[in-house]
């Protein structure tokens, strides 16, 4: 859901001030005219939230959940479980190495109805701003290590099925299977994370996303 | 606004185990310690309780309603022979009288002539209606004296205890049958001379007003005894029986010789309007009863005429001082009673947390509770049920404080060492980590090499705090893997199922080398219900589910997964659509499931569904094998409430 508003609000949650003021500065470059918020601790970031969630969440999973209680993620884990429990329209990046303590968080992440992304905080500022970018347009990305191979929903294979065996529209989709058409378009973001299928420049993304489903053979 | 949410939403189970391991086991003793009760085992210990109480009371004053005329050795040796004889015992009575006594009881059997003096005596008591006998009416029966009318006779026994301790008399009974005068009933010797005493005071025996199987002298009743009064159970009862309030003290009543009182040595003023009882006080003559009630210098052996002395003394203190009989609650009191002090030691341990102090308080309340008992007796005249309360008191108080301060001491230890291990992280994760990541982001400066290293030094040291804070969850609280891998068991039961799956599907099976893609649904159950090793075992069963796939399926392509709740129940689910293979070769492992249809595995499947009262299946099929567990979503009811005649809501 890329916001057409002319002042994208941002909200920044680390424990580490360092940490903190890195990444604000590499997103101040990169959105120049967005206003970003921050929170170190997990009630601060709920405070925040309180006045209006924001077009994007950008989180730590290690921190606290009040000042002067010592970073941890299972604060951070029970924040984004309640995140994704009461805005399921809220894009979400999650900056964490710790991929395994996500892992059973994996059923409420594809129930998500926004963007959701997973950046490594080990990479280059240039990745994470991708998974920012990829977040805002509501894509889904989540690292390897969290998916057992390719893993689908059954309503993610009637999307392909109907859009590649019957050549039905996105609209045509939604009203056969009687969702809105929005929760067709995230079906679509939902299964190609589950491809793999990333966007690309000069690419056409359900061309290559009918191209690995086929070959995955998820359709015949 | 989501506030701070406990860290782990699922602690119910946790919560409900110390529940159950503190309210469990104290019920468990309480209720024990009623039904020995009810048994009759705490009867001889309730008795030994009663005969100390008695014996710890401060002094009475000597009773000068009394006096005890002791026929003893000396006397016997001045005499010369034994029997006494008849005109011995009619001067002796002659004597007596001459000082006027209210009435004079010769506890001496006399059913036949003791020449000399033969005629002496039956002509004494002819005359004297103050003067009266005894006789034994049970087992086997002695006559009374035949000069004496049968009012003027009472019967000497007495009714013991299983342990052979007086601790009853008698007031009054109707023979045993083989008695030769069967059907009359009788007054007790010692309630017959309180009898003639009270006549003087116009004070007459009748029947009880609050309670008519009582006996009454004016406004005392003289509390009956019932089979199961106070710590008694299923005792005989027959007659009228009373408990025996002895007197306390070295000195309860005077006592002077038989030489004494013929040779006019004794004062007048000691005679005159008592009770006065004759009777043998030398060992060497067998009238004794045991009694460990009494200071007797002869303790716990007492003298017939003793115990005579001391019911006539109880009857007539209660009827001229308002001195206590003995007095018990109803029996439902008295469980109450004892239920309450159980209680008291279940909830002591949460009121006190330091061991120190709470031995001292546990000790302290139980002496508390033996001095209230004690001091009730000894003013009121209650006999509680204060062993049972003790034991009660007593176990719930020490003995199960002692696992729990264990546990408690042993969950600490793993807390504390858990905390460490989260601040020794917490302290890598926010130094050297951050430094680290810091560092890696500029990666474009550095060499490859050196950010390859700077990577596995990121991961190794993440490895060391996974692996400690695997080690330090608390064993119950979490579940081992085929592929040793741990699952914290306290989240949700989908996201725990959906950790068991990921884990699973990493392991080197050939049944997974074809698998091309998963669909897969986890969604919430409803576990509300579901206990700690009912989830363990769904766990259990699901890796086994997948596991079949991944060691049996040939050529399958798709795994389908799901774990949902439906409209009436919860569905787990595994489907492959692979070939099947229902007779696996020779060569396959041998699987729970497949190798023999009804084997250990399928037998505990089964075992789970029943305990959730659900179903699990297994169907082979061309397309693929499936295999599924539901169960409802409403607790089962119990069986209790289950019976035929009852409909089902």
């Amino acid at each position: 859901m890329t916001s057409p508003s002319p002042t994208l609000k941002l909200l920044v949650v680390d424990d580490h001030e360092a940490v903190l003021g890195g990444t604000v500065m590499t997103l101040e470059k990169t959105y120049p005219t967005a206003a970003i918020r921050t929170a170190t601790t997990v009630e601060s970031a709920q405070t925040e939230l309180s006045y209006g969630a924001p077009d994007l969440l950008m989180m730590d999973l290690s921190i606290p959940t009040a000042p002067g209680a010592t970073s941890e993620i299972e604060a951070g884990i029970e924040l984004l479980r309640s995140l994704l429990e009461r805005y399921p329209e809220l894009n979400i990046v999650v900056q964490s190495a710790h991929v395994r303590s996500l892992v059973r968080l994996k059923p409420a992440i594809d129930s998500h109805q926004a963007g959701f992304t997973i950046a490594d905080k080990n990479l280059p500022m240039q990745e994470m701003l991708t998974k920012v970018d990829w977040a805002l347009k509501g894509l889904i990305y989540t690292p390897r290590d969290m998916r057992a191979g390719i893993e689908v929903k059954p309503e993610w294979l009637e999307v392909l099925r109907l859009a590649f065996k019957e050549g039905l529209q996105d609209k045509a989709i939604a009203e056969e299977m009687n969702v809105a058409e929005r929760t067709v378009r995230h079906y679509w973001t939902k299964v190609q994370d589950a491809l793999e299928v990333y966007p690309e420049a000069g690419k056409n993304i359900r061309i290559q996303t009918e191209i690995q489903a086929r070959e995955e053979g998820l359709i015949d | 606004m989501p506030t701070a949410k406990a860290p782990y939403p699922n602690e119910q189970p946790a919560a409900q185990a110390t529940w159950q391991r503190q309210l469990v086991p104290g019920i468990t003793v309480i209720v024990l310690v009623v039904i020995l009760r009810l048994l009759g085992i705490l009867q001889a210990v309730e008795w030994e309780a009663l005969d100390s109480f008695l014996r710890w009371r401060p002094a009475e004053p000597t009773d000068k309603r009394l006096l005890i005329v002791g026929i003893n050795e000396s006397d016997i040796q001045q005499v010369g022979t034994y029997p006494i004889p008849d005109a011995t015992l009619a001067a002796l009575i002659t004597q007596l009288q001459m000082s006027e006594p209210r009435a004079i009881g010769l506890d001496v059997y006399r059913d036949f002539p003791v020449e000399p003096g033969h005629t002496d005596l039956v002509e004494v008591l002819t005359q004297s209606p103050q003067v009266f006998g005894i006789d034994k009416i049970t087992q086997e029966p002695v006559a009374p004296p035949p000069a004496l009318p049968p009012d003027q006779v009472g019967f000497n026994d007495f009714p013991l205890d299983r342990d052979g301790f007086a601790r009853r008399a008698f007031l009054g009974a109707v023979p045993a049958a083989p008695h030769p005068d069967a059907e009359r009933f009788r007054i007790a010797f010692p309630l017959l001379l309180a009898e003639a005493y009270l006549a003087e005071d116009d004070l007459f025996l009748s029947n009880g007003r609050r309670n008519p199987e009582n006996m009454r002298f004016g406004d005392t009743e003289l509390i009956r005894f019932g089979a199961n009064t106070g710590g008694y159970v299923r005792a005989d009862a027959t007659g009228v029986q009373m408990l025996i309030n002895v007197r306390s003290g070295a000195l309860p009543f005077e006592v002077v010789s038989m030489t004494e009182v013929l040779t006019g040595q004794v004062d007048e003023s000691l005679i005159r309007d008592r009770v006065v009882l004759i009777g043998i006080t030398t060992p060497s003559i067998k009238d004794q009863f045991n009694t460990a009630a009494t200071n007797a210098p002869t303790h716990p052996l007492v003298y017939g005429v003793e115990m005579h002395a001391h019911v006539t003394s109880q009857i007539l203190s209660a009827v001229f001082d308002g001195r206590q009989l003995i007095t018990t609650w109803p029996d439902g009191w008295e469980y109450l009673w004892i239920v309450l002090w159980g209680g008291v030691g279940m909830g002591l341990v949460r009121l006190i947390a330091r061991p120190a102090w709470y031995v001292l308080a546990v000790g302290l309340l139980g002496l508390g509770l033996g001095g209230l008992s004690l001091t009730l007796l000894w003013w009121v005249g209650w006999w509680l049920p204060v062993i049972p309360a003790l034991v009660a008191f007593t176990f719930n108080g020490l003995i199960l404080p002692g696992f729990y301060f264990y546990d408690q001491t042993l969950r600490s230890r793993i807390a504390e060492r858990q905390r460490v291990i989260e601040e020794t992280y917490d302290a890598i994760h926010n130094g050297p980590l951050q430094t680290l990541a810091l560092l890696r982001r500029q990666q474009d400066t550095l060499s490859a090499k050196a950010n390859e290293q700077l990577g596995n030094l990121n991961q190794e040291l993440r490895t060391v705090y996974h692996r400690l804070q695997q080690e330090s969850l608390a064993t119950t609280a979490q579940l081992q893997l085929g592929n040793q891998q741990m699952v914290d068991l306290r989240n949700a039961l989908h996201e725990v199922l959906y950790e068991v799956y990921n884990e699973t599907l990493q392991r080197d099976f050939p049944g997974f080398d074809t698998l091309k893609f998963k669909v897969v649904k986890f969604e919430p159950l409803q576990e509300s219900w579901l206990t700690a090793a009912d989830r363990r075992s769904l766990c259990r069963l699901f890796e086994e589910m997948l596991c079949n796939v991944g060691k049996h399926a040939v050529g399958a392509k798709r795994l389908t997964v799901d774990c949902r709740t439906t409209d009436t129940e919860n569905l787990i689910r595994v489907a492959d659509n692979g070939k099947g293979n229902s007779t696996p070769s020779a060569s396959a492992p041998p699987s729970p499931f497949v190798a023999s249809p009804g084997g250990r595995g399928t037998q505990q499947a089964q075992a789970l569904a029943a305990r959730l009262q659900g179903e699990f299946q297994r169907t082979f099929q061309k397309t693929g094998t499936i295999c599924e567990i539901r169960w409802p979503l409403k607790r089962p009811r119990p069986w209790w409430q289950t019976y035929p005649w009852r409909p089902n809501p």
